[in-house]
């Protein structure tokens, strides 16, 4: 178990260099100047050149990466071009509004597809099973950014129920659990939770019901085990799978709620990469895919350690 | 979309079952902008015009202020932080500055000739140490024709320029006064000031948070009393998603919003909202080249197009919001003037100069134009560019379209007409800021500023032309001025040197609740005399 | 690298994780013919797989089809309803015929569905089956790179690979294709590894058989069918991603009709006529539910657990 531990926890930094690697890549495979967007369009070529010196991209591409990435270890991650701000600053005050809004779509989206699946599951291939399915699968399928601007339509702009735009009555930095600041959360919040409750129902749904058509659990019955200890049986067998799906989809609600930040102006990572996409910023840009990445890649670790000291298959000791 | 009674009652069970979303403090204004971000509060904004026009003339002054009083007359300089300036009789390079006198910036501190010349080198001295490369990049490429600065007393400065140019009030009207006396106080660190910025204007920045929203308030010791805001506070929250915006405004978590998209006007005008909108100095054009090979060196060919294109139907397509160009200042500038050529829809007397140049049916002229999908001042480039290949395809005019991302079409347009990059077209889609008399005419066409030294995409030039160019920034009398450009201005028009389409309206949204705004015949405008009836 | 994480499949959007080690050895004529009687049974399935194969033929067949001109639009005609005469489903904001540019964006909007998973399918199995075949350092280094950019989130990945390098239909490609290529890679390595180690596969190769022959007969025979019930899921993942980078302004370019981007040129539609500015977003949502169907009856009728 500890030579595991010890090994997935060594494995962790081969992978988070390759990702860096990837992330400073990426930015720089893109053709055009860094600076286009952020100068006023009559400036002339000795400014431009001159901006260019004082951001370093007039060096070589190893160099630049060399330097970025001594910088970005001791957590500087450069300044970005279109505010001038600390890139650091930026995305952790991104990653925390985004964080608010990816625990909010879980806690909607996993508990509903975990309940959801045990019951399709449970009762498999009954009325219940089938509109639980269809309803899951509609979740997989929905585009989840057209999705977010038809509840809008309907909650924001007819009904006048919950607002439209933003994190809160008084931006995010003046974030509150309470009513009037989770009323800006809901839409954006059910809108990402659709894709994910769509997957753990469906794997949920596949594990219970597999498992229940195993001959062991007919012994078990034989057994005179009552149905509650059955459910035990079952719930524990089927927690850690589930539990490495949820893991993964939250990495996924980190990572993957641009377009859903986009459509609802939530200012988080997804915001903030789109922003630095269209602006051409590519400290910014680095920085944010790296530190997404990154979550991504402790997100798999933590499910990877956590799974083994919750299989019943794997004898501890 | 909802039958209307589902609508009444949904809102009355909106308003009791849940907070209303309108309950904010009295005399609060939150404008959804299109920028994605705050503008840079440092004092040189950037995000382009939206940028000056709500974190620079509110927070900050220019030496020399546009006038923003009036909806009905064409916008002028009027003295800002200087009171008058003149240039030397015998050397005309020579500027003299007065300046406002009892000017204190937000941190109580004065404003005088030293701080002037403090915010010069901020944005022209490398070796200065307030130097602000992020200001620079904004704020050098807006005064290039000085050369040198000095205080002559603590209320008059002195700019000397490179050669004469009667255009500098022009020129430093973007120039933004920002606080030697806070910048130090905050140890010299100018991301410090971003946070606390100080300048001279009538408002105060109180409170931002980047990406999200800024709070302004009223600064009660403005200089000018009678442009002491009415509002406790402006919020200003960056919504550049289009839907996004208008979802915002409709919703009441807005009072105001920044070009609301054409489609969406109807909606707003039907639920109750203002849509307000004036000519502002902007122009969408074709700006041709005059490379050798270009079909446009013919003025037939140019005439033709202008008369081919159908700017009713265009009106239409952009719900009313534009105004039709006559030339390339809109028709109520001050520098219109009175040209010959009236531009205007005439399909036939198209086909008929066409034929002169013997183009026809079995000859038809082709064209390729290089477009951008989108773009800051580009209205909608697609629709519209689509509709105008329709237009000219009628009359004869075969259009191809190089459409490209809008970062790189302001690198092709630097490029020119000739590069490689712009692959062969010979017209590019570009909207232009037509504020003064060098981003209005001389920039587009001036010999010395053809590609790779300027602006002038289509290396236009003659003889003609630059000589009313150097009698523009040669006379120094501004009613003398006037006059040359719109002589220039005529010429533009009789040569038909464009492709002369529209002007934008920069349409705005607000709520009735929103009194007394007055949309100035400008591209920066004054938040002093709102109220908001509750 | 722990032996969890090889066997699991990145849980993307549409997809569920796919136990690579539940491969039924050796599949033959015999055995298709009894996949696709147990799908006849499956009424959901094959009603979803009908009205894909018909999308597909009137989209493939459209310049055949009576349909107005997608690109010509008209000022006066903008926005007509559902229902028009000469206009069916309508026109868009430019006037344009909403039926014929439907069927247009289609053949671009499956074509970037199709197209990525089917070269990450290439490009994929034969990287997995290199890596599961061969092993050794050349497992270690492809499955090493899988792995990093297995660190990435599917949605991240494509917008940052688009991103960098901006729109266009060949850079959605490139950039879908590299997204799914990890995934597929993995399922083809771990299914070859496991079958390798069988018996009769190690008999075959120590009785001196071509390597090539191995992979054809016993490999590819096991790797195909468990990767492509894995890649028609993906279709429908790769389908809303790509319209979703056009959504962004990072796909297809306009004026060509696509299902993502006129979802968003007719986002501000919505508020003159919300039937029309739906019409891209339901199908795109029907085309994707069509297709997890498919896939979820062919993995019933091929026996293989989710």
């Amino acid at each position: 178990m500890l030579t595991y531990t010890l090994r997935r926890l060594a494995y962790v930094i081969p992978v988070a260099f390759g990702v860096s690697v990837i992330c400073f890549l990426l930015v720089h495979i893109a053709p055009g100047d860094p600076l286009t967007a952020v100068m006023p369009i009559d400036a002339t070529a000795e400014q431009q050149a001159e901006m260019m010196a004082i951001y370093g991209f007039d060096r070589p591409l190893p160099v630049q990466y060399a330097i970025w990435l001594g910088k970005a270890l001791m957590g500087d991650l450069g300044t970005s071009i279109a505010t001038g701000r600390e890139v650091s600053a930026e995305v952790s005050r991104a990653v925390g509004n985004t964080l608010i809004l990816a625990v909010f779509a879980s806690m909607i989206g996993f508990p509903l597809g975990i309940l959801f699946g045990f019951i399709a599951g449970y009762f498999k291939d009954t009325l219940v099973d089938r509109a639980v399915t269809a309803l899951s699968i509609t979740g997989v399928s929905v585009p989840n950014y057209w999705l977010g601007i038809v509840l809008v339509v309907i909650f924001s702009v007819n009904l006048g129920w919950l607002p439209s735009v933003g994190a809160g009555p008084g931006g995010s930095t003046a974030w509150k659990w309470d009513f009037e600041h989770l009323r800006y959360i809901i839409l954006p919040a059910v809108t990402l939770a659709v894709v994910p409750m769509g997957i753990v129902t469906r794997t949920v749904r596949a594990l219970v019901g597999d498992l229940l058509s195993q001959d062991f659990i007919d012994a078990l019955k034989a057994k005179g085990l009552g149905r509650f200890e059955i459910l035990k049986h079952v719930v524990k067998n089927v927690t850690p799978t589930t539990l490495s799906v949820v893991g993964l989809q939250l990495g996924y609600l980190l990572g993957g709620s641009i377009l859903i930040e986009t459509v609802f102006n939530w200012p988080g990572t997804g915001f903030l990469l789109s922003n630095a996409i269209f602006q051409r910023d590519l400290p910014l840009l680095q920085g944010t895919i790296l530190v997404l990445a990154l979550f991504f890649v402790f997100a798999n670790l933590i499910v990877d350690l956590v799974q083994p000291l919750v299989d019943p298959r794997i004898k501890r000791g | 979309m909802f039958p209307r009674t589902l609508r009444r009652a949904s809102i009355a069970l909106a308003a009791t079952v849940l907070l209303s979303t309108s309950a904010l403090a009295d005399g609060t204004l939150r404008i959804g902008m299109t920028a994605s971000d705050i503008p840079l509060t440092t004092g040189q904004t950037d995000q382009g015009g939206e940028g000056m026009r709500f974190m620079g003339y509110t927070v900050y002054d220019a030496l020399i202020n546009w006038d923003l009083s009036s909806a009905d007359e064409p916008s002028v300089l009027i003295p800002g932080l200087a009171t008058e300036w003149s240039a030397d009789e015998a050397d005309r390079t020579k500027w003299t500055f007065k300046l406002r006198e009892g000017v204190k910036f937000h941190d109580g501190s004065d404003f005088d000739a030293e701080a002037v010349v403090w915010n010069l080198d901020k944005l022209l001295d490398k070796e200065s140490e307030q130097y602000d490369t992020r200001q620079a990049a904004q704020g050098a490429s807006r005064i290039p024709s000085i050369a040198s600065y000095s205080v002559v007393d603590p209320l008059t400065v002195e700019i000397v320029t490179k050669t004469p140019d009667a255009t500098l009030p022009y020129q430093l009207a973007w120039i933004m006064m920002s606080s030697p006396a806070n910048w130090e106080a905050l140890d010299k660190s100018w991301e410090a000031v971003a946070a606390k910025p100080s300048g001279t204007g009538p408002w105060k920045l109180e409170t931002f948070v980047p990406r999200e929203r800024a709070e302004l308030v009223p600064n009660a010791d403005y200089w000018d009393e009678a442009r002491v805001p009415q509002l406790d506070k402006l919020v200003l929250l960056p919504l550049p998603e289009p839907n996004a915006r208008s979802a915002a405004l409709m919703s009441g978590q807005v009072d105001w919003i920044e070009a609301p998209a054409p489609d969406i006007v109807p909606a707003l005008r039907g639920n109750g909202f203002e849509i307000v909108s004036n000519t502002v100095p902007h122009n969408w054009t074709w700006h041709f080249s005059r490379n050798d090979d270009s079909p446009w060196n013919d003025i037939n060919v140019r005439k033709a197009a202008n008369l081919a294109v159908d700017r009713d139907g265009l009106e239409q397509l952009l719900g009313g919001l534009m105004v039709k160009a006559k030339g390339f200042m809109p028709p109520s500038s001050q520098w219109f003037g009175n040209p010959e050529f009236d531009v205007t829809y005439d399909p036939e007397a198209a086909v008929a100069l066409l034929a002169e140049s013997g183009f026809g049916p079995d000859n038809p002229v082709t064209v390729k134009t290089l477009i951008s999908s989108s773009g800051s001042g580009q209205m909608l480039p697609l629709p519209m560019n689509e509709f105008i290949q329709q237009n000219l395809a009628e009359v004869g005019i075969n259009v191809e379209f190089e459409v490209v991302e809008w970062n790189t079409m302001i690198n092709i347009w630097r490029a020119g007409a000739q590069d490689p990059s712009a692959m062969g077209t010979n017209a590019i889609n570009f909207s232009y800021f037509i504020q003064d008399p060098f981003t209005g005419l001389i920039r587009h066409l001036s010999c010395d500023l053809a590609p790779p030294n300027g602006t002038n995409w289509g290396s236009y030039c003659d003889p003609e032309m630059e000589e009313l160019f150097a009698e523009i920034r040669s006379t120094f009398d501004p009613a003398e001025q006037d006059e040359v450009m719109r002589r220039t201005h005529e010429k533009f028009v009789n040569d038909a040197l464009f492709l002369f389409v529209t002007h934008d309206v920069t349409p705005r949204a607000m709520s009735p609740k929103v009194k007394g705004f007055v949309q100035a015949q400008n591209w920066f405008q004054d938040f002093s005399g709102i109220t908001i009836e509750e | 690298m722990s032996a969890s994480m090889d066997a699991r499949i990145e849980a993307t959007p549409g997809t569920v994780g796919l136990e690579a080690e539940t491969t039924v050895p050796v599949r033959s004529q015999g055995y298709w013919r009894g996949v696709f009687t147990r799908l006849k049974r499956d009424p959901v399935a094959m009603v979803c797989g009908a009205i894909l194969l018909l999308l597909f033929l009137v989209v493939i067949f459209a310049p055949y089809l009576p349909l107005a001109d997608p690109y010509k639009g008209s000022m006066i005609a903008r926005l007509k309803p559902v229902g028009t005469p000469g206009h069916i489903l309508g026109t868009d904001e430019l006037g344009r015929d909403m039926l014929a540019r439907l069927i247009y964006g289609g053949r671009l909007t499956l074509m970037l569905g199709l197209l990525p998973v089917v070269f990450a399918f290439a490009i994929g199995t034969t990287l997995g089956i290199l890596a599961g075949y061969i092993g050794g350092a050349l497992n270690t280094a492809i499955m090493r790179t899988v792995d990093v950019f297995f660190a990435f989130p599917s949605i991240l990945l494509a917008i940052a690979i688009s991103g960098a390098l901006g729109a266009g239909i060949v850079n959605s490609l490139v950039s879908l294709t590299i997204v799914f290529i990890p995934p597929i890679t993995r399922v083809a390595e771990s299914v070859t590894a496991s079958v390798r180690s069988l018996e009769y596969v190690d008999a075959a190769r120590i009785s001196g058989a071509h390597p090539l022959t191995v992979v054809r007969v016993h490999v590819l025979g096991n790797v195909m069918s468990p990767i492509f019930v894995y890649a028609t899921s993906l279709t429908s993942v790769s389908m809303i991603l790509a319209a979703g980078l056009s959504f962004l302004g990072l796909g297809v370019k306009p004026p060509q009709p696509e299902w993502g981007l006129m979802l968003n040129t007719l986002r501000t539609a919505i508020y003159i006529d919300p039937l029309i500015a739906a019409l891209p977003g339901m199908m795109i949502f029907a085309t994707s539910l069509c297709l997890n169907l498919l896939s979820d009856g062919l993995r019933s009728a091929m026996n293989i657990k989710d």
